[in-house]
């Protein structure tokens, strides 16, 4: 009696294309940005581009970056844009160090994840109940979080540290290695040898020197894919970004699953702070620490099409831009220029396959555009070096976001009646 | 379905509404309404918009607290205080705008709000493949809402309020949506299921349907009921004239003042999906005389919307040419069209017609920002869309406190009035009218009706665009039948039925020899 998906008679003719399964698409996409980088680095020269260490710094950057985004997509799910989250992160930085410096790593974690969610609540407050604009409200927040912090800092660090944009230090948490694999995996990454020494390298990275933050962090991801797409709380919350007057019909209480997802949303927001803060470069508040990491979340998140997986990718990926130049400095950052190239020349393929005239076409511009770019330098001049994230952030977004699909009524005021 | 009137009558009715009156702030929407439905039948509301329907329903279905008057189910009196007091006691409500999330699955927005009963996992879609075969659904729940065409949405809101074990159905103008045919399947799944012992409320004003498929009607006028009547006995006119309280318009045009000027003139009309896939628009060509009114007749979705866009200049033509007395206009900008003599009613008024937060004065600049009596040089001139505005509502007939109330606070009837009022304003050449009577009012409809009869007669060219066949038959001097992008066929509105219409727009050829197939449509060509 129930026939499958063959048999639409009111969808317009239009052969659906056979699926290929998310995981299949991220595996094929992890691979290919591999073998990307494992020739970039052969061609350039850098080996520095795979390596462990770089590696593990984007994993302890990207950490934030991740957080960040998974807290926008809980409220964007939600129907409330978030971008406040800058905000929130501010404020969990300062509740990680205020905390931390006192009573260690576990409280420094609390702490980030309550100061956030006031962040969050606040955020509540002001696009729920009241209905601000939620682009008015987040970006008050941030401006609140920046000032609200200098004033906490000035007040509470500047007795103890004699200076009022930094925390005393704050304890770090014991980092773990899988001791015997990480070895091993050190002699492949040693051997210089193409595609296995690179895999090797990154793999080396992701299990050395792991803190309890990261792991925690990196669960957090399938619990919010769990509990968003799982369960029937999640089901409710992003029926409430969907469509708010449908979910309201149901029965579904459209305000509280609000209030709830931006509340969690801004601990995520906050929970990224602390990971800034116990990050083992720095082990303190620092005034501006976050640098628009709460953004770069959200732009994550965008790339990755309000979806984990997707937003895992980005965050990866502007994890990855950030290591990269914090470790190796302008010319590794110039080497990867040279792997955009390649990249580029992949598309245009792609694109020439596809009779996309006009996107080969600007594809191939850009293409010649960055190889005089990459020929004309020698290194990338160090002013743009530490910018290579957001650069990052601004070229795939402005590349990705046309096939974007966000929840239908998010940024959406909702109003019951 | 006749044998289903002899309910017993020592049962209890399913729903009856006592003295329900509902105030807004300077509005009686409801004023003691008496309704009472029996158990089993298909009760229809008839009324025109505005006149409390909605706010009523909403009422017994917990939407809104009533300010006086008493609600019973089943011979006990209830409070409903949200809809989720309703849905237990037995009441489901079908919206007339659907209220589903097109982002999630046919099962996700079934079990949303419902998911105690079978979670939401398999044994929910279990459930739901059961109940799919009452409701004439017939997709997988897995598929995404996005992908449904309009019928199929409407079973899936029928399919979530059986879910929750609804025995009283409203369904709020459910058809006026559909075409006939699939009118047709929706009241054979009415009737199927009023045999098994569900319960109908059928909010509508279309007078036809009314009579095909209801047990008993009851007639609302200005927030009050004013009487019920016996479908069978009783005519659509005189239904009409309960729910209007006067005499009745009809779309027909008496005699033809079609001229051999010709207005508009499309050529070879193309138009690509955005991915250039399949094309929307194929090969179009159409011609409307000064004086004449085409009509194109189609089911929703087939490029109805994008040529009149493409017409418009909100769409760029992939190739083709449009021509406005003698003037090629295939390259010019909206505004440029519109300043060339174009008037354009808007298939909807909020998105495209209308910026509903604005006051009514505001809303008359819309498209006239370059031209008088809007606009003097470069400044807007306030005083005159004012003064152009009071024009309007006094010729028009829009009911409003004022000028300078947002758009938001007319009814949709007289939120058209204004719109076809503006659009008629100006001279223009060309009337290009989108469903322009959708979601309106008996009286409102007549109004707009003359006012088009009208400026057909002073010469205006019309090219209407309607999903109410006997509007389309009524108005027309021509009507082109729409398909999958192209124009397949031609109807004489002086013999076609709208069954006939209706067969030539789903493609199964035509029936009558008034439909003249004009090209033949390949099946299976996409």
């Amino acid at each position: 009696m129930i026939s499958t998906m063959e048999e639409k008679p009111h969808i317009p003719a239009a052969p659906r294309k056979r699926r290929v399964p998310g995981w299949a698409v991220a595996m094929l996409g992890v691979a290919g940005a591999i073998a990307l980088l494992s020739i970039t680095s052969m061609q350039t020269g850098f080996p520095q581009l795979t390596s462990s260490g770089t590696t593990q710094t984007a994993v302890r950057l990207g950490l934030p970056i991740l957080l960040a985004g998974l807290g926008g997509l809980w409220a964007e799910r939600a129907g409330v844009v978030n971008i406040g989250l800058e905000g929130m992160m501010i404020m969990g930085t300062w509740g990680a160090a205020w905390a931390g410096y006192q009573w260690g790593p576990w409280a420094a974690v609390v702490a980030a994840v309550v100061f956030g969610s006031l962040g969050g609540l606040l955020h509540a407050i002001a696009t729920v109940t009241f209905g601000v604009n939620h682009i008015v409200s987040g970006v008050a927040i941030n401006l609140l979080g920046a000032g609200l912090t200098k004033y906490l800092s000035t007040l509470v660090f500047f007795p103890l540290s004699n200076n009022p944009r930094q925390s005393p230090p704050v304890q770090p948490f014991d980092t773990y290695s899988a001791g015997g694999l990480a070895d091993w995996l050190g002699e492949l990454e040693a051997g210089q040898r193409l595609f296995i020494s690179d895999v090797a390298g990154i793999l080396r990275g992701l299990v050395t020197g792991v803190s309890p933050l990261t792991m925690l962090a990196i669960l957090l991801l399938p619990l919010s894919y769990y509990l968003l797409w799982r369960t029937r709380f999640g089901l409710r919350l992003r029926s409430v970004g969907e469509n708010p007057h449908a979910a309201d019909s149901l029965g579904v209480k459209v305000y509280f699953h609000k209030y709830v997802a931006v509340i969690v949303s801004g601990g995520l927001a906050g929970l990224g702070g602390a990971a800034l803060v116990l990050n083992p470069g720095q082990l303190s508040y620092l005034e501006g620490q976050t640098g628009g990491r709460g953004y770069i979340g959200l732009a994550a998140m965008i790339f990755g099409n309000w979806r984990p997986g997707g937003l895992l990718g980005g965050a990866a990926l502007f994890g990855y831009a950030d290591g990269l130049q914090l470790r190796s400095g302008g010319e590794t950052v110039l080497a990867l220029v040279y792997g955009v190239v390649l990249l580029l020349g992949v598309i245009v393929v792609w694109q020439l396959i596809r009779r996309k005239w006009f996107s080969a076409a600007a594809a191939i511009f850009v293409a010649v555009l960055m190889y005089l770019l990459y020929i004309s330098l020698d290194e990338i001049p160090s002013e743009f070096v530490s910018y290579a994230p957001h650069m990052v952030t601004l070229a795939v977004l402005a590349v990705a976001s046309q096939r974007l699909r966000m929840p239908a009524a998010d940024g959406v005021v909702y109003r019951r009646g | 379905m006749s044998s289903s009137t002899s309910v017993g009558t020592d049962e209890h009715p399913a729903v009856v509404l006592t003295g329900i009156t509902k105030r807004f702030p300077g509005v009686v929407a409801n004023s003691d309404v008496h309704l009472t439905v029996r158990r089993g039948e298909v009760h229809a509301l008839c009324g025109e918009n505005g006149a409390g329907k909605s706010t009523l329903m909403k009422i017994l279905y917990g939407m809104q607290p009533p300010d006086e008057g008493t609600i019973e189910v089943n011979g006990e009196q209830v409070r409903f205080r949200t809809p989720s007091d309703a849905i237990k006691a037995g009441i489901g409500m079908v919206h007339q705008h659907f209220m589903l999330a097109d982002n999630l699955t046919v099962q996700e927005n079934v079990v949303l709000g419902a998911e105690a009963m079978h979670g939401i996992g398999k044994k929910a879609r279990a459930r739901i493949i059961e109940l799919s075969g009452k409701t004439g659904l017939n997709v997988d729940p897995g598929v995404l809402v996005e992908q449904l065409g309009v019928a199929d949405r409407q079973r899936v809101e029928i399919l979530k309020v059986l879910y929750r074990g609804a025995k009283v159905i409203i369904l709020d103008e459910p058809t006026a949506v559909l075409v006939p045919q699939e009118v047709n399947e929706l009241f054979d799944t009415v009737r199927g299921m009023q045999e098994q012992g569900y319960t109908f409320l059928f909010i509508s004003h279309k007078l036809d349907e009314v009579r095909a498929i209801a047990d008993s009607v009851t007639v609302i006028r200005r927030g009050t009921t004013v009487g019920s009547a016996d479908p069978k006995t009783v005519s659509s006119r005189q239904l009409a004239e309960m729910m209007v309280g006067s005499e009745l318009p009809s779309p027909e045009t008496r005699e033809s003042t079609v001229t051999d000027t010709v207005v508009l003139d499309v050529k070879g009309l193309k138009l690509m999906t955005p991915d250039g896939s399949r094309p929307i628009l194929d090969d179009v060509d159409m011609v409307v005389r000064s004086g004449e009114v085409v009509g194109i007749a189609g089911v929703e979705g087939n490029g109805q919307t994008e040529l009149v866009e493409t017409i418009m200049g909100m769409r760029k033509a992939g190739s083709g040419t449009i021509t406005l007395q003698d003037r090629d206009v295939t390259k010019l900008g909206t505004l440029a069209r519109r300043e060339a003599g174009i008037g354009y009613v808007p298939e909807d008024r909020h998105r495209h017609g209308l910026l509903l937060t604005q006051p009514l004065w505001y809303n008359r600049i819309l498209g006239y920002q370059t031209r008088k009596p809007t606009a003097r040089g470069v400044w807007l001139d306030t005083d005159g869309a004012k003064k152009d505005t009071e024009r309007i509502v006094a010729d028009f007939d829009v009911r409003t406190p004022g000028i300078d109330v947002p758009a938001a606070a007319l009814s949709g009837g007289n939120q058209q009035k204004l719109v076809v009022g503006r659009e008629l304003s100006g001279d223009p050449v060309l009337l290009i009218a989108s469903h322009p009577t959708r979601g309106v009012d008996v009286g409102a409809q007549a109004l707009i009706w003359d006012e088009i009869k009208r400026a057909r007669a002073a010469g205006l060219a019309v090219l209407l665009i309607s999903a109410d066949l006997d509007e389309l038959i009524g108005l027309s001097d021509t009507i082109k039948v729409m398909l999958r992008g192209r124009l397949v066929a031609d109807a004489d509105p002086n013999t076609v039925t709208p069954e006939d219409l209706g067969s030539a727009m789903t493609g199964a050829g035509s029936t009558s020899a008034a439909v003249q197939e004009t090209s033949v449509v390949e099946e299976g060509e996409h």
